[in-house]
């Protein structure tokens, strides 16, 4: 029997130009935002996508399905940059709440190891690299982990330079694109440059109530943050150096079982910061919990997508699946997906 | 619904839905003393918030009118600085003084949701940053000593061999 594919009557595939090159799209899936390109043509058709995902996000929902056990068999079918253009990383990387989650993907994918991925995989993650770049270079947000990724591209490049026998194959012409790419961004990570603020910007950080910078401090949840702030003035280092914020600390990373492991007898006088920093040996920075928002995996689709934008999701769509699922003790939420997670699925 | 007439700080008058005006807990407190439940026409004073903050206040307070209200505890808070919704995100994209005067109306006029983003930006302008940078960031003269500074930055090396 002839085997016939769920869209045998879909009306073909179209040639969508996006911000990494030409891509071939459903022309079902892209009808929309095709119409809406032909309206405006001043920006590129990958930006108008997305902002056709925030018009009607019902429509066009970034998400990509997978195959969840990676095998040798599946690997070729599970493609990297498939997944970085459709679960649109790059307005991610704009976005407060997504970007954090897409520097710590890219921090494990950009380095030595990034000429083992395809061509297509290399100039989906510096394409997104460069917009995480360019907003840093905008906003100043988290240098510490802009650094990491710089770091991570020198190596990517000194891996590239040293290519010989047994280097990194491939083509010649997608290099060069790259080693421009590359000078581009670091260039634009050299120039980033804080601005003081200026002197008729009133209140200063330091004229708010003490009550005020404490909410601050309380708020930042790595203890780097909270060791660097303390180093940069005598106020804040003593707000540092409350027990409270230590306690808070240690309550949002660990839970009350684990606490109570490392807990001194004396009960009185405890200090939150090393009970901080042994927690920190023992169990390791959750990673759950970092992330304002995460990829989840739906159990039923089987199909990564941003939780807070959602997905056009099977139980959703089919009333008689629905209900199955009610009967069968409800519908299970999604498991979020750590970024070491997201890299399995690939088998990186 | 009943209006409620707030007045700023250099005298400018905005007259806000009653409900609106309750999601601050300082006037929800002086509302509820002094009864103000009838039909006068009283004139609210906030003498600690100008005319340009309070306006951005009402306007923050009345997108999010209908948000369900937060958590009691006070331990225990939510630290992820990055958790802020895109509409304020936003909507604070204010200069530095802006938004420290929009800390300071929100403790003041004790607003725990505005408090709660207000903070997060500020915490997410020092996320990742050296000390050096956050110095930079918010204008702060280094107020310690050489000795000092070598003594701290020693403290802290130790925590991370840790």
């Amino acid at each position: 029997m002839p085997f016939i594919s769920k869209d045998w009557r879909s009306p073909g595939e179209a040639w969508v130009k996006t911000g990494e090159g030409w891509e071939k799209k459903k022309v079902l899936e892209n009808c929309k935002s095709i119409t809406f390109c032909k309206r405006e043509n001043s920006e590129e058709a990958d930006e108008k996508e997305n902002r056709v995902a925030n018009v009607d996000s019902s429509s066009t929902q970034p998400h990509c399905h997978i195959t969840i056990k990676c095998t040798k068999e599946i690997a070729g079918f599970n493609e990297l940059d498939e997944a970085v253009k459709r679960l649109d990383f790059r307005s991610a990387a704009r976005d407060v709440r997504r970007s954090n989650y897409v520097r710590a993907l890219l921090s494990l994918l950009v380095g030595r190891n990034t000429t083992a991925l395809s061509g297509c995989a290399q100039r989906a993650l510096l394409a997104t690299l460069e917009e995480v770049a360019g907003h840093a270079a905008d906003t100043i947000h988290d240098p510490r982990s802009l650094r990491r990724l710089v770091d991570g591209l020198r190596s990517l490049r000194a891996a590239e330079r040293g290519a010989c026998w047994g280097g990194p194959l491939g083509s010649q012409i997608l290099w060069h694109q790259h080693t421009a790419k590359i000078e581009r961004i670091l260039n634009t990570v050299a120039q980033m440059k804080i601005n003081e603020p200026g002197p008729e910007i009133h209140p200063k950080l330091l004229q708010l109530p003490e009550e005020c910078i404490r909410e601050i401090i309380l708020r930042l949840s790595d203890h780097r943050d909270l060791l660097s702030s303390a180093q940069a003035c005598e106020q804040m280092a003593a707000i540092v150096g409350e027990q409270r914020v230590w306690r808070e600390l240690t309550m949002f990373h660990f839970d009350q079982q684990q606490i109570d492991l490392v807990m001194p007898k004396d009960k009185e006088n405890v200090d939150w910061k090393s009970v901080y920093h042994s927690l920190k040996k023992s169990f390791g920075i959750n990673e759950d919990r970092m992330y304002a928002e995460m990829l989840s995996l739906c159990r039923y689709c089987r199909c990564l997508f941003w939780r807070s934008l959602g997905h056009p999701c099977i139980a959703d769509q089919c009333p008689e699946f629905r209900a199955k699922l009610q009967e069968a003790g409800g519908i299970a939420p999604p498991s979020p997906v750590p970024p070491s997670a997201f890299l399995k699925f690939f088998s990186l | 619904m009943p209006n409620i007439k707030l007045q700023s700080s250099d005298g400018e008058t905005f007259e806000v839905d009653v409900e609106i005006a309750k999601c601050s807990v300082t006037i929800k407190t002086m509302l509820e003393d002094l009864g103000m439940d009838d039909e006068e026409e009283e004139v609210v004073p906030l003498p600690n918030v100008n005319s340009a903050i309070l306006r951005k206040v009402i306007h923050w307070a009345t997108y999010h009118k209908d948000d369900p209200p937060p958590p009691e505890d006070d331990e225990n808070k939510e630290k992820r600085t990055d958790d802020i919704s895109s509409w304020d995100a936003d909507f604070l994209k204010v200069d530095q003084g802006t938004l420290f005067e929009l800390i300071l109306a929100a403790n003041y006029l004790d607003i725990k949701g505005l408090l709660d983003v207000t903070c997060k930006t500020v915490a997410n302008m020092i996320k990742g940053k050296a000390p050096e940078e956050i110095r930079k960031t918010f204008n702060i003269k280094n107020d310690f000593t050489a000795s000092e500074e070598e003594q701290v930055r020693k403290e802290n090396e130790w925590c991370e061999e840790k």
